[in-house]
């Protein structure tokens, strides 16, 4: 097909080795392409300094929520240790007398917190999982109340580092897959991701990784920013290559917003596509999750979840009456998931409910 | 203990000459050779259950090393750490709760004064089952001093048992390898006696009248086959013959000889028959962690047969099979290359074998693999002694039958 416009201008721009339809296409529409990786880098670069802790001491009432957004705006933080820590925080600042009334306190402070904030799954997931363990943890077990309230306290600030832990147990399991001259594809940008790609590239492994652009927030340059960094070979994709370039890929690693009850994964808008087509061409769907994302939902359709809006950037002004599909996230089911890398070990997508079930029921 | 590592070095050779065939011999031997290695090993008074674990471990990877294919010796070889590692830890259970039960009891008698444990020992016990179980959510918040997936040696039985200050320690020591012992026989009769177990259940599955499909030769679905016939059911089996070892004519003769209705086929018409069978039933010879089969050489292509026909596609395997390693690359990886022989009578094609070409290397190959991967998918139902299972269920008796720590036995240089 050549470019309607061809009469007109013949060849636009030959000395480029860009397609002239496209080209002409691309300022017909006023689409940027020119200073496109200036914008990605600008959009790496962190949004705003880390703010300063919000002294909550200083004679303000104690807010939950400030707790938790101070928390969540650590880079390395994920969002369920953070929801964690603050809820460490209201039994730090509790005048409760009892374990019951400590209970009903964080059970306040937790809704408040997923009130806040109804779109993410591992807060809920951060919080159901430490609720439950206070529940589970009974004054009995302890001298007194203080010494199991001084416990718990304990335990969630360790939590921090539970979480690093897993991240590392879980690029170790996943070592074993990776192998000598592989392509893995990803999508989108997940820290878990990351670690197991890192590992694998210290263990001297040989492999390429084929990088989804992500639109629209760009995480996949992200990745390939960091991959290209430790000398990886990486492979940038539009989002709408991968069906493209499925046959030279050997694995698909994705990371989690959320695993659930199903065994499958709410992540990133363009997951569930991608798993579509992994499965129809038999190609094996990794997914890296830390087990706090697991989390108590049954969805049974992709419009079953609270959708997560952002903006999306067309870099034109939309039309007037024409609708845009904002939603950050997809529901993968766990029929096109093969296995998913745990920090409680490799697991099949119906040992998601199980453990589930043995923890909440 | 030279006896023991003579013993070693010969079941070694054996299984490096593959003169043990089969998962069942190999299970057995391994649990008989690890009986005998428990039984020799002269244990300390201090942390028994490591210097035992660390003997059989030790033993363990050079039966692995030997023959890396047959994982029923890696499955037996778990089995026994986990052995161990049960007994231990219930042996100081039972220590611990008399600890507890006499605090308990000094509780009521001063009140306050007594100055507990901040745990109490059931909770204690609780986290060291924690330990030998996989890592759940359950115990993501409470701490565990070792994380499940790196490889330790040192498990928590060493330590409890220098707190728990018994003074007849060599009694206990004693008793600890008796029970182990114990164990792997009991161990050693569930592998005996599994065909029996399996083939109680084939009256639930075979009906009256029904055509099952099977290839090759395994003893467990002849037995299950048999079971079924001597409750009187009359149906009919096909058997396709196994190339190149043809063991399927061997399964048909003891059939025939059951009085069972009997027809061989070829492995090539599979699928021209299998739109009138009812059942396929298989044998296997590994089951791994997701629910994919390692099994004899052409059962892949049954599989999708039974799949495309939606006939149903049953494997029965004794839970020594079992084994709780995920299968990456196992097309590769967990194959064995059989002798050419079987495919070509020698001299059959000597014309062929002309060294005279131009580099010197013949034009002619001969691949004679023994094994073939079929993913869980394609698997309806696993039948092990213990019942029938789901694919996706084999995580669940693997976490009953192997603990954590011991999923990887080699240690990596």
């Amino acid at each position: 097909m050549e470019a309607p416009k061809s009469p007109q201008s013949p060849n636009p721009n030959p000395g480029l080795g860009i397609s002239a339809y496209y080209q002409t296409r691309a300022e017909h529409h006023a689409v940027v392409t020119s200073d496109w990786l200036a914008q990605a880098q600008a959009a790496v670069a962190p949004p705003s300094p880390p703010p300063e802790r919000a002294a909550p001491e200083s004679g303000r009432p104690f807010s939950v929520v400030e707790e938790f957004n101070f928390w969540r705006k650590k880079p390395d933080l994920a969002e369920a240790v953070a929801a964690i820590m603050a809820l460490a925080a209201v039994i730090q600042s509790s005048t409760a007398t009892t374990m019951m009334e400590l209970e009903i306190e964080l059970k306040k402070a937790s809704d408040s917190l997923k009130k806040g904030d109804r779109s993410s799954i591992s807060l809920t997931a951060g919080c159901d999982l430490f609720m439950r363990y206070v529940t589970r943890t009974t004054a009995l077990e302890y001298e007194d109340f203080d010494a199991a309230k001084l416990r718990l306290i304990e335990r969630a600030e360790k939590f921090g580092e539970i979480s690093l832990k897993a991240r590392r147990t879980i690029a170790m399991l996943s070592q074993d897959f990776i192998f000598d001259g592989c392509t893995i594809l990803v999508h989108g940008f997940s820290r878990v991701v990351l670690e197991v790609l890192k590992l694998a590239a210290s263990n001297r492994k040989l492999f390429r990784v084929f990088c989804t652009e992500g639109r629209p927030d760009r995480t996949g340059l992200r990745l390939s920013n960091e991959l290209a960094a430790l000398g990886v070979p990486v492979k940038l994709l539009i989002d709408s290559a991968v069906a493209y370039t499925m046959d030279e890929v050997d694995m698909i690693f994705v990371g989690a917003d959320g695993v659930v009850e199903s065994g499958g994964i709410i992540n990133m808008m363009g997951t569930y596509q991608i798993a579509l087509v992994a499965h129809s061409m038999n190609k094996p769907v990794y997914v890296a999750a830390e087990s706090y994302k697991f989390a108590r939902l049954y969805p049974l359709d992709q419009k079953d979840l609270e959708p997560a809006i952002r903006k999306i950037d067309f870099g034109v002004p939309i039309p007037s009456g024409v609708e845009v599909e904002e939603c950050a996230r997809d529901y993968t089911p766990p029929q096109y998931l093969t296995l998913l890398f745990t920090d409680l070990g490799v697991l099949t997508p119906s040992v998601v409910s199980d453990e589930l079930i043995r923890l909440y029921l | 203990m030279p006896d023991v590592q003579a013993l070693v070095g010969d079941f070694v050779l054996k299984l490096k000459r593959r003169k043990v065939e089969g998962s069942h011999a190999s299970a057995r031997q391994t649990a008989e050779l690890l009986r005998s290695v428990v039984s020799q090993q002269r244990l300390p008074h201090v942390g028994q259950a490591t210097v035992l674990i660390d003997a059989v471990r030790a033993v363990g990877e050079q039966l692995i090393a030997a023959n890396p294919v047959e994982l029923a010796v890696g499955n037996i070889v778990r089995r026994v750490l986990h052995i161990i590692r049960e007994e231990d830890l219930s042996s100081t259970t039972t220590a611990m709760e008399g600890l507890g039960l006499s605090a308990g009891s000094d509780d009521e008698n001063a009140g306050e004064l007594e100055d507990r444990p901040a745990l109490s020992a059931a909770a204690v016990a609780a986290a060291a089952r924690s330990t030998l179980r996989a890592p759940s959510l359950h115990t993501l918040l409470e701490d565990i001093p070792e994380s499940a997936a790196i490889p330790h040696t040192s498990s928590s039985g060493g330590d409890s048992e220098g707190k728990s200050k018994s003074a007849d320690k060599s009694s206990k020591g004693r008793k600890l390898k008796h029970d182990v012992i114990e164990a792997i026989n009991e161990l050693i009769q569930d592998i005996d006696t599994c065909h029996e177990q399996i083939s109680e259940q084939a009256v639930e599955h075979i009906h009256q009248n029904e055509v099952i499909l099977t290839l090759g030769r395994s003893r467990t679905v002849k037995e299950f086959l048999c079971a079924a016939k001597e409750k009187k059911r009359s149906f009919r089996v096909f058997v396709a013959e196994g190339a190149p070892r043809y063991q399927g004519h061997v399964l048909a003769k003891e059939l025939v000889a059951k009085g069972l209705q009997t027809t061989i086929i070829t492995d090539s018409a599979v699928f021209a028959m299998i739109s009138r069978v009812n059942m396929v039933i298989v044998g296997a010879h590994t089951i791994m962690a997701n629910g994919g089969v390692i099994a004899p050489v052409g059962l892949n292509m049954v599989a999708l047969a039974a799949q495309r026909h939606a006939v149903p596609f049953v494997v029965v395997a004794g839970s020594h099979k079992l084994c709780p390693l995920y299968p990456h690359n196992p097309e590769v990886l967990l194959n064995d290359l059989k002798s050419p022989a079987d495919l070509l009578d020698f001299g059959e094609f000597s014309d062929c074998m002309d060294y005279g070409s131009r580099d010197g290397s013949p034009l002619l190959h001969v691949v004679n693999p023994t094994f073939d991967y079929v993913p869980p998918n394609l698997v309806s139902l696993f039948i092990t002694d213990t019942g029938g299972h789901n694919p996706s269920y084999m995580y669940r008796l693997i976490a009953d039958y192997y603990s954590a720590d011991d999923l990887l036995v080699q240690r990596r240089a």
